[in-house]
């Protein structure tokens, strides 16, 4: 079986390749004909040639049409001062036209990130973008409050819980007037509490803060018995302080 | 001092004996990460599903199954892979040729908690098999509605998206976890501790014998308690300006949903219990606000190209807001 396909497979090859002779012993030489038709020469319009030239449109050499300006005289000095300067160094040429494209490369990424709002600077740093958080206006400026009177006048309408909280509030203007902790409105209290270093102050003010925590948050109620405990309590932490 | 001042109004009792149950059995195991417990113990008081994110070998597994030893109830496994179907986890009508009728065959979805190992590594497609049962606890399959049972704790771990065979899970989905916590690598004395640990052959002895501490019927009851405490008014709107804030933050291509408004409140009321109050602070509401948002949110791409990480933009929100005091 595999002989007979053997002599198949060249019977076919044998074919082809005869026939492909055959066709070739068959083609006649080309002959070439010449072009005897007359030949009209056209010339160029001179006149329309030198408006074009006149036009600095048209102008793709670069070079000064007419008398230049003391605009472009200055630049083809200070071109002409920068090419001599890097025509003292070998290749400088080169060196310019890459300094050029490099640059202008860097210019048009500048461009393309900061229309982007990236400032390219950090990113090459690596660092993240720090925001300057522009603050809401606290409603109320615990350096601003005459403490004493609001204490009294919230203790007079037996209105214990206002007054615990301007005790707490007097408290932390206390602190931040002696330097203990830096008064900003989006601290929590444990953050004042955490600014403290003192361990008995940590110890006193971290109990002051949960009685504040319980009355005003908690909304715990709070009579006047109540009341005198807490205060002593904020009497004794200003005898802390130093 | 404050007990003298002020009586405990809720009894708090059970829950801390639970809280604390669950801390020292986790700590027979668990090296550090203190937070990261914290976090999870809120999220089961809290009712809500946690994604536990950490690269590879930092206990997100280990941490999860622990957890869920620790509560006897139903629990389940499910690796995700790349070729998983929904039909995988949900279930499956089969033909029953003894009946002539199609029997629903419930998948491993079926349970109480349900630990989702490497979630990430399933295509959208499987992840929105996901989506009904996270959120209303029930599955609708040919047209018949499947409740879960309570409680339904889905807890999920992930590599971050930039390893290899990961895929970014829907915003859908990551809407639907509570937290996103992310396991940090142990500093230099816990490591210690743990090859320690394991070098005397503990931690795998220990792991067999862990029990649970907590009943579904507990879990149950103490939501229902964390549930009630109280929030002042000026911390809901302390929060709803949170989150508004994220949504017109310039940082920010998606801000924070209504569904993340309702989470910190749930989350920090779940914190304040574990802290031993029935009431929340500011405090409570800033400490959950990065572990709520920081999966919601979306950064702008020229922010994350500048390395800004979520976790800063949510620093910046919380700064530009004022404490209610």
């Amino acid at each position: 079986m595999q002989r007979l396909s053997i002599i198949f497979f060249t019977l076919i090859i044998t074919f082809f390749l005869l026939s492909n002779a055959f066709a070739a012993s068959k083609k006649t030489p080309l002959k070439l004909h010449p072009d005897t038709s007359k030949i009209e020469v056209k010339h160029f319009n001179k006149q329309a040639l030198d408006k074009y030239k006149a036009d600095k449109d048209f102008n793709y050499n670069g070079e000064a049409i007419g008398k230049p300006s003391l605009w472009e005289v200055f630049w083809s000095w200070l071109w002409h001062k920068i090419s001599g300067l890097f025509n003292r160094i070998p290749y400088s040429g080169d060196i310019l036209e890459y300094l050029f494209i490099g640059l202008s490369v860097a210019f048009l990424a500048y461009i393309i990130f900061k229309s982007l709002g990236i400032d390219p600077i950090r990113l090459w740093r690596g660092e993240a973008k720090k925001v300057n958080i522009p603050y809401s206006e606290s409603l109320e400026n615990i350096h601003e409050i005459n403490f004493d009177e609001e204490i009294e006048r919230a203790v007079a309408q037996h209105n214990y819980r206002i007054a615990v909280r301007l005790l707490y509030l007097r408290c932390l203007k206390q602190l931040s007037d002696k330097d203990l902790i830096k008064w900003q409105i989006d601290k929590t209290n444990s953050a004042y509490l955490y600014e403290l270093t003192n361990p008995e102050q940590v110890q006193t003010f971290g109990l002051l803060t949960r009685q504040f925590e319980y009355v005003w948050y908690g909304n715990f109620s709070i009579n006047k018995q109540a009341f005198t405990n807490i205060d002593l309590l904020f009497q004794n932490f200003k005898k802390q302080l130093p | 001092m404050e007990d003298e001042i002020f009586e405990q109004r809720t009894d708090l009792g059970k829950l801390n004996t639970a809280v604390e149950q669950i801390k020292a059995t986790l700590a027979k195991i668990i090296v550090g990460q203190q937070g990261s417990i914290d976090l999870l113990i809120a999220g089961i008081l809290a009712d809500g599903h946690i994604l536990i994110e950490g690269v590879p070998g930092v206990a997100k597994t280990l941490t999860a199954k622990l957890i869920a030893k620790s509560i006897e109830a139903k629990y389940s496994r499910i690796q995700f892979t790349p070729d998983l179907m929904p039909s995988d986890i949900l279930g499956t009508s089969v033909f029953n040729p003894k009946t002539t009728e199609f029997e629903f065959k419930s998948g491993p979805i079926f349970g109480n908690i349900i630990l989702i190992d490497e979630i990430n590594r399933a295509p959208a497609k499987t992840q929105s098999a996901l989506f009904e049962v996270m959120e209303e606890r029930q599955l609708t399959i040919d047209g018949q509605t499947y409740k879960m049972e309570e409680p339904f704790i889905v807890l999920a771990t992930q590599n971050p998206v930039e390893h290899e065979g990961t895929y970014r899970l829907p915003e859908a989905q990551l809407d639907r976890f509570l937290f996103k916590i992310e396991i940090q690598y142990p500093t230099l004395d816990e490591e210690i501790a743990i090859i320690t640990q394991q070098h005397q052959q503990k931690t795998s002895d220990q792991l067999s014998h862990i029990s649970p501490v907590l009943s579904v019927q507990d879990i149950v009851s103490l939501r229902q308690q964390v549930k009630g405490f109280h929030v002042e008014d000026k911390l809901l709107a302390y929060t709803a300006k949170i989150i508004h804030e994220s949504r017109n933050n310039k940082s920010l291509y998606l801000g924070g949903s209504p569904r993340a408004s309702l989470a910190i409140i749930n989350a920090a009321k779940a914190l304040a219990a574990i802290k031993g109050r029935d009431f929340v602070t500011p405090d409570d509401i800033t400490h959950v606000a990065a572990p709520v948002l920081r999966h919601r949110i979306m950064l702008t791409p020229d922010k994350e190209m500048e390395g800004v990480t979520p976790d800063d933009v949510i620093a910046q929100i919380i700064q530009k807001i004022e404490v209610p005091r």
